[in-house]
């Protein structure tokens, strides 16, 4: 785009970050390429190559197309059976610990809806900005945290 | 990382898909690791926790077995 203002790499990366999470925040959803590069004021092969550098940093998980944003974690770009609202909007997160970090994100009182994962039983779950209430659901990890990064997706 | 309704679930869990079992986190420890990593998220000085950082924020929290350490160097961790 000729007329895209003149950016280090850094600085834009900022602003296509911005414009990912202000995205889902409003709607929920994972914004397309071409919607970051309309709010970041520059184009598609410059937000991709934003992308890449986010993704080494680990700001974003993309899918393998390299386009399409898997994970801006909290937030999720795809369905998962961590459902967070707040506002009128539903949020998908990555994963337990991610379902309680939309809420902090967000800063606004939310309800969490997930599961136990043994007996499937449903939690739901008011967060407000103290956190949840008292609550005696538990949360587990199954990878160190030395090796969260070598599979997010199954971590 | 999952939710469950009791330490028994998480030890069936795990049992039933030969998998360890993993120090367990309470409800309040999970909500100051959010916080921790998520208040400033979509604020533009937002950034990822560094392991020095995220040392003292699973010591905070009374997270302190080895399972935690961000660069810990054993698989059997």
């Amino acid at each position: 785009m000729s007329g895209a203002p003149r950016r280090t790499p850094a600085e834009l990366d900022l602003e296509v970050k911005l414009a990912i999470y202000r995205h889902f925040a409003t709607t929920g959803r994972r914004p397309a390429v071409a919607e970051v590069a309309a709010a970041a004021a520059s184009d598609v092969p410059a937000v991709l190559e934003a992308f890449g550098r986010l993704r080494a940093q680990r700001v974003l998980y993309l899918e393998p197309d390299g386009a399409s944003i898997h994970m801006a974690p909290p937030f999720s770009g795809v369905p998962t059976q961590h459902v967070v609202e707040a506002g009128g909007v539903r949020y998908f997160a990555n994963c337990a610990w991610d379902a309680l970090g939309i809420p902090a994100a967000l800063g606004v009182p939310c309800l969490v809806r997930s599961r136990c994962e043994r007996s499937l039983e449903p939690l739901l779950m008011e967060v407000g900005a103290d956190g949840p209430g008292v609550s005696d659901w538990l949360f587990h990890c199954l990878v160190p945290a030395a090796r969260w990064w070598e599979d997010i997706v199954f971590t | 990382m999952l939710f469950f309704r009791s330490e028994a679930m998480v030890i069936e869990w795990c049992d039933a898909g030969r998998h360890p079992v993993r120090p367990i986190v309470r409800i309040e420890q999970l909500w100051g690791l959010a916080r921790a990593w998520y208040t400033t998220r979509l604020q533009p000085a937002s950034r990822r926790p560094d392991p020095a950082e995220m040392r003292r924020i699973f010591a905070g929290l009374g997270l302190t077995d080895p399972f935690w350490d961000p660069e810990a160097r054993s698989q059997h961790v």
